[in-house]
């Protein structure tokens, strides 16, 4: 539990902030809707940290955060600028003044929640910099089921574990894994201009869902395919991994610059087919495309149907190898879709939930195998 | 009550937009609780806005707050743009409710003083870019997903889930070839 000193002039957004901070993070909260009364109150007695707004009347949030750091106090003090000045010159000015962090209102409380326990952390001395491990799950022809599986994929990953995991989908026509985590995706990479985005944007587009799954999220219009360049997609994946013990990408169904990027920066890559002609075709032409990065290449049979129009036997003759994994139909899928829950989140038990337990540690075994 | 993932930190009924004159960016609160703000702006039978607990910014040094006022009126016609974090925050009513029906979105590059602004424009029917200046009573358009760039420094952007561009001062209006 942290001591954690509110300043906003909303009476509405401090009630907000009482249950929000106290009530589900377990902090003790002081509020001041005061700005000349909050940096008083966080003068005389820091807190571990202060959430303060800009826009006060009599002094901004700006003017307080200078003070702040002015006293040998709380010139250390972790301190989030919370606002709705939400641009990105907004952050600029907020991290110049000698903030910490900036976030824009509205602001969803699991984020918020997020971003005090990171503070937090950060001042406890945890180790910011992380070296996740990236893995992209490809497939050249659509309806496999990859959306499926990267969001139950990254469920089993995280095992429960909060702010572990990533996703990052790449889809340029309308992407699923918001739908699959039923997450409002306000900002998506579709914001991305530059080759090399500017980390604050990409902190603003990495959405947090309610389970501690981490997203970038695809946009919903299929206006904005060609953002995803190279260096954009290298940019990202830099971002994620130095964030999250693993970072899933659901790739797009071609091998553009931007998904090419994505595997030759991945640890592994979940080719995923379903046991009928047109996605073996597709999976073989991935194999002669991919063959250079063949040792990192994890294959997976994912039965869609439940009639599966080839048998297991046709697959492996078609393929001239097994698959390193098979997973089997499970019609729950859709109504975990329309729920926006899924599957591993609500039925562990599933077999299809247990084959990916399974197919997870045969794939960290080839990992750490790769990496001896 | 509503659930966990729902609710937002925000001041309830009120909207907090960033208004563009052609010299200031001014951050403020507007009561949305009886009227969208794209209506407000678009209500012919007045000419001015309040907006409460305004911060004003030179455009030059946008992030710098040089002063603030609890209670003001802006004159529309000097509006250039307003931009809003959230698509639902800006949109009008008749533009909410059932109208994505028939509709298409372009993506659209506008020219304003000092500015430029990339986004995407809802369309219907024919691609007609002088109707959607000359015909309606609205005198602001909404650009979705947009991005401004100052003309003479471009590292100044802005980006909003909704952009109300102020009709009377765009110079060019201009769609990309369709790729």
């Amino acid at each position: 539990m942290a001591r954690i000193l509110v300043i906003d002039d909303s009476a509405d957004l401090l009630d907000m902030m009482r249950l929000i901070l106290a009530k589900r993070g377990g902090h003790q909260v002081v509020l001041s809707a005061d700005p000349a009364d909050g940096l008083s109150k966080a003068l005389a007695d820091p807190p571990d940290l202060a959430i303060i707004d800009v826009m006060m009347p009599g002094i901004t949030g700006y003017d307080i955060v200078r003070r702040l750091r002015e006293q040998p106090q709380t010139a250390e003090m972790p301190i989030l600028i919370l606002t709705a000045r939400g641009q990105p010159i907004d952050r600029e000015t907020a991290l110049q003044v000698g903030a910490d962090e900036h976030m824009a209102k509205p602001v969803m409380p699991a984020d918020l929640l997020a971003k005090v326990d990171e503070l937090l952390a950060r001042r406890r001395g945890a180790p910011e910099e992380r070296a996740g491990r990236i893995l992209t799950l490809l497939s050249l022809r659509g309806g496999v089921g990859v959306s499926t599986l990267v969001a139950n994929l990254a469920v089993v990953l995280a095992g429960g574990t909060p702010d572990v995991v990533a996703l990052f989908d790449m889809n340029p026509a309308s992407g699923q894994l918001a739908l699959h985590l039923r997450v409002k995706a306000e900002r998506t990479w579709a914001s991305l201009r530059d080759a090399s985005p500017d980390p604050a944007l990409l902190e603003q587009i990495t959405i947090r869902h309610a389970s501690g799954i981490h997203m970038v999220a695809a946009p919903f219009s299929p206006l904005y395919a060609d953002r995803l360049t190279g260096p954009t997609v290298e940019a990202v994946l830099a971002f994620l991994r130095g964030r999250f013990e693993a970072v899933l990408v659901d790739a797009p169904p071609l091998l553009s610059s931007g998904a090419m990027a994505a595997l030759n920066a991945s640890d592994l890559v979940f080719l995923v087919l379903s046991p009928e002609v047109g996605a073996i075709q597709a999976a073989l032409a991935a194999l002669h495309a991919l063959q250079g990065m063949r040792s990192r290449l994890f294959l997976v049979l994912n039965q869609v149907q439940e009639q599966p129009p080839l048998p297991m036997s046709a697959v492996e003759r078609a393929l001239k190898r097994p698959p390193d994994a098979v997973l089997p139909f499970e019609p729950a899928h859709r109504t975990a879709l329309a729920r926006g829950v899924p599957l591993a989140l609500e039925q562990p038990q599933a077999s299809y939930v247990q084959a990916l337990h399974r197919m997870a540690v045969a794939a960290v075994e080839r990992l750490a195998a790769s990496t001896e | 009550m509503a659930k966990e993932q729902d609710l937002v930190v925000r001041r309830r009924g009120w909207v907090t937009a960033d208004f563009f004159t052609h010299d200031y960016r001014i951050s403020g609160q507007v009561d949305v609780r009886h009227r969208p703000l794209a209506d407000q702006l678009n209500d012919r039978t007045t000419s001015y806005l309040d907006v409460e607990g305004v911060y004003i910014s030179p455009i030059d040094r946008p992030g710098e707050i040089t002063a603030s006022y609890p209670i003001s009126s802006l004159l529309k016609d000097n509006i250039t743009m307003v931009v809003l974090a959230r698509q639902e925050d800006g949109l009008s009513k008749k533009q909410t409710y059932g109208s994505y029906f028939g509709t298409y979105l372009r993506e659209v590059f506008l020219t304003i003083p000092g500015f430029e602004v990339r986004g995407l424009l809802q369309m219907s029917g024919k691609l007609d870019l002088r109707a959607v200046l000359a015909i309606g009573t609205d005198r602001f358009i909404p650009i979705l997903d947009g991005t401004i760039f100052a003309t003479l420094n471009p590292k100044i952007q802005f980006t909003g889930g909704i952009i109300l561009v102020n009709k009377d001062v765009i110079g060019a209006i201009c769609i990309p070839e369709e790729g």
